[in-house]
């Protein structure tokens, strides 16, 4: 899937709202197109090929019912899709918080996202104006907001795995989310 | 520790439940305040649109293709026919398997409803997506067997339509042929009674709808060598589920009949 180019994007939107008309074609068509994406959302937060492909089917099923209240111009398809799928995700990882958290092998785990340059050449222009206001962070700070938001991790998680006081893994990411806010609304 | 934050705590809340790093709890009240109110609503939806750029570098993850099948199931889509629930014994009903036998246009179609009732669940189930079919048809264009993939458990069931003679030693073997290849032994099927086999991810790969299926004679024990040895007696193209989902509803209403009529 690519929805780099404004073109992709208007074909998901419109996919999407034939989808909330009841459109079977446009629903397969939907799914042939994003679910790829939405599966690496999934994978990557729950680390778990059977949980993911589970949240996965209960994305789309909420997609086919609740299509009908899509609202383009409040959100482009293909971040509601994923709002949804990673909403899904953080819903099943809440679910068993507390095995993750006993679970020593996950501490330490800060998986580096860090975009190749290939991938940041196709990144949509969006990614690439978030990229820039994020390298505006502190490294340590710019690093648990990336970790939260591919992971799904609570303040008290990201604390442990980060190894600093909840207070200030609380007080390192609120203040990003301003900084990130202000320097993209620009 | 100061922080500079210069906005309300709300508009934080609304931001750390995009990002995702709420409790359970806290959660569930941002999710019922989204519902409720518009100000939560278009806050987040603010957020969303800030935030979610990031998933641009998630790697893609191609799903295996009986999500698809699952989710086309559970919704119901195409309206495919819903399957009795699970009655005892049926895969052992040999009256069942005698009364399909008679009708090998449907047998292929039968099984879709057979083949999937041990995995039914309490409540009535859909049967469509995740099953292939093919009749294997004799040069005379007799139906020899009719077989029924199903994708999701990786097994075939092999059923034979019109029993076919055999010379004392010898037995049919079942081939898989994709496309331009070299046959794939599938296994040594039953020429008098329905057979399941195992399909290994190999065969499971090759299945689609450039791939066909053959029967060859071979000694009882399959063919010495890897590849059809014997002459080759039914051959058959395989379809895929949609055309299947048609025959579903013919063969449940006429199972329906069916169960009506011993039961009467």
């Amino acid at each position: 899937m690519s929805v780099a180019s404004p073109a992709d994007r208007d074909e998901l939107n419109s996919l999407l709202i034939q989808t909330g008309r009841n459109d079977q074609k446009a629903f397969a068509e939907l799914y042939k197109r994003t679910s790829s994406k939405l599966f690496g959302v999934c994978l990557r937060m729950l680390h778990d090929r059977g949980e993911a492909e589970e949240v996965l089917q209960e994305t789309y099923s909420t997609v086919w019912r609740r299509a009908s209240t899509f609202n383009p111009a409040k959100a482009s398809a293909i971040t509601w899709l994923i709002t949804l799928s990673r909403n899904k995700a953080i819903d099943r990882l809440r679910q068993h918080r507390e095995e993750q958290l006993g679970d020593p092998s996950r501490l330490n785990e800060i998986v580096d996202e860090q975009p190749t340059p290939a991938a940041d050449a196709e990144a949509s222009q969006e990614y690439r104006r978030l990229q820039l206001c994020l390298d505006e962070l502190e490294p340590q700070q710019r690093d648990s907001v990336r970790e939260a938001f591919f992971t799904g991790a609570t303040y008290n998680e990201l604390a442990t795995r980060c190894m600093v006081p909840l207070g200030t893994m609380k007080s390192w990411i609120r203040r990003s989310l301003m900084q990130l806010r202000t320097c993209l609304d620009q | 520790m100061n922080t500079p934050i210069d906005d309300g705590n709300n508009n934080l809340r609304y931001a750390e439940y995009v990002l995702g790093v709420l409790d359970a709890d806290t959660r569930a009240a941002v999710a019922h305040e989204i519902e409720t109110t518009d100000e939560a609503a278009t806050a987040v939806a603010l957020w969303q649109r800030r935030l979610m750029p990031l998933a641009d570098q998630i790697t893609e993850v191609a799903p295996a293709p009986y999500v698809w099948a699952r989710i086309h199931d559970a919704l119901q889509l195409d309206a495919p026919a819903r399957v009795q629930p699970s009655r005892k014994g049926l895969w052992e009903n040999l009256q069942l398997w005698h009364w399909l036998g008679i009708g090998a246009s449907v047998v292929a179609a039968a099984l879709l409803v057979v083949v999937s009732l041990p995995h039914l669940a309490p409540s009535p189930a859909v049967v469509s997506a995740g099953y292939m079919a093919s009749t294997i048809q004799q040069d005379n264009g007799v139906t020899g067997w009719t077989a029924t993939m199903d994708l999701q458990h990786a097994r075939m069931v092999v059923v034979p339509a019109t029993p076919v003679a055999f010379a004392q030693g010898h037995a049919p073997e079942l081939w898989l042929i994709p496309a331009g290849q070299k046959p794939i032994a599938v296994g040594m099927i039953a020429r008098d009674k329905p057979t399941t086999l195992t399909l290994d991810p190999t065969l499971l790969a090759q299945l689609g709808p450039t791939a066909a299926l053959a029967v060859s004679v071979e000694p009882l024990g399959g063919s010495p060598t890897g590849q059809p040895t014997g002459a080759v007696i039914a051959k058959g193209a395989i379809s895929g589920a949609p055309d299947a989902g048609d025959h579903t509803s013919k063969v449940a209403s006429l199972y329906d009949r069916h169960a009506g009529h011993t039961s009467a």
